[in-house]
């Protein structure tokens, strides 16, 4: 297991990196420096890409929600002063502006779709063996498991910097202690799931 | 590795461990394959953002309709795209010019004399909104542009500018 520890080690040390670097950009950005407000567009639009899309949206109305998001911060930087506050503030506010669009919307939105469709969850697709290793496969149909919620925040938490787990859990309304610093239920049961799976296929 | 519990599974009042860090990693990288942002979002966003007057209203997109969809016409390359916002509503056509660039014909309703600001990563025109609310711009570079429905130089500071999402031509 000696390599997996060692990239565990890494991928710690560079999640707290980040999350001292994304500290001093909205510092930077509160008192007005318009580079590190883009760099805070580039860090986080991905975070508020997924947010808008596990809301349910397509992916143009998806575009002008994370654009209409970061316009509004603008005029909110000053009450902004930790990451975690930014976090909590894009998080939320992408989710309430997902929603009034899909309650504007006079289009038809589809309901439920899979997010994981492009991956295939068998050998079938050969030509995408290349893009989808075996692990992300397995990964995939593990997640098609989970509660559509658990899919969500675990979604989501990924795009966010370490010390911040505990903020977007609170702004999905899960309970405390859902993830970070403890591990909670959503990882928790994706981890049984693919130990289950390992076991399995070994 | 975690701690295994007596069931020999991770348990949920655990504290993350490093598989867990590696686990959400994977499902960055998996969110990333399955659904992912326009690679060129970010920039866009960046070259909005970079709009002076942010006292401004932001439109939304209403509705867009792509004539190349309906194969109408093989010749008609013409897109509607209509925008809106708390005070106006944009409607906006973009044609194609035969030297490759745009033209972009555009309505406000309610109709209204509004100064027309076109950027585009090079270059800023202008345009005029007349008493039919109509403007165009009869030659614009392909590639992204931001439009801002601004004021008439006689009326700012009482009518507020409408800032339209950044599109690609």
């Amino acid at each position: 297991m000696t390599p997996v520890e060692h990239r565990g080690t890494r991928l710690a040390a560079a999640g707290d990196d980040r999350g001292t670097r994304v500290a001093g950009l909205v510092e930077a950005a509160r008192q007005g420096c318009q580079d590190a407000i883009g760099d805070l567009v580039t860090e986080f639009s991905p975070l508020l890409w997924h947010v808008a899309r596990t809301a349910g949206l397509g992916s143009s109305d998806a575009e002008d929600v994370v654009q209409t998001v970061w316009v509004k911060l603008l005029t909110h930087l000053d009450g902004i002063r930790t990451p975690g506050a930014l976090v909590g503030w894009l998080v939320i506010t992408t989710r309430r502006e997902s929603w009034r669009v899909r309650k504007d919307a006079r289009r038809h939105i589809p309901a439920e779709q899979d997010w994981l469709a492009a991956i295939p969850d068998d050998h079938s697709r050969t030509e995408d063996l290349a893009i989808t290793a075996d692990t992300q496969r397995e990964l995939a149909a593990a997640m098609r498991q989970l509660p559509a919620r658990c899919q969500e925040l675990l979604r989501i938490v990924a795009f966010v910097p370490r010390p911040d787990y505990h903020v977007v859990a609170a702004e999905l309304g899960m309970p405390p202690g859902s993830i970070g610093p403890t591990r909670g239920r959503c990882l928790a049961r994706l981890r049984a799931l693919l130990d289950t799976s390992t076991e399995g296929g070994a | 590795m975690a701690r295994p519990t007596p069931s020999g599974r991770p348990a949920e009042d655990e504290p993350l461990d490093q598989a867990d860090l590696a686990l959400l990693e994977r499902i960055r990288q998996l969110s990333e394959i399955a659904d992912p942002m326009p690679v060129d979002l970010p920039e866009r966003i960046r070259f909005a953002l970079s709009l002076p007057g942010l006292e401004a209203e932001v439109a939304r997109l209403c509705a867009e309709e792509d004539q190349r969809l309906l194969a109408a016409r093989a010749a008609d390359q013409s897109r509607t795209i209509t925008f809106g916002s708390d005070s106006l509503t944009i409607m906006i056509r973009i044609d194609s010019n035969s030297d490759g660039t745009a033209r972009v014909d555009g309505w406000l309703d309610p109709p209204q004399r509004r100064t027309i600001d076109l950027r585009t990563p090079g270059d800023a025109l202008l345009a005029v909104a007349d008493e039919q609310g109509r403007f165009a711009f009869s030659q614009v570079p392909r590639g992204s542009v931001q439009l801002t429905v601004r004021a008439e130089p006689e009326a700012a500071g009482t009518v507020r500018a409408v800032i339209v999402p950044a599109l690609t031509l």
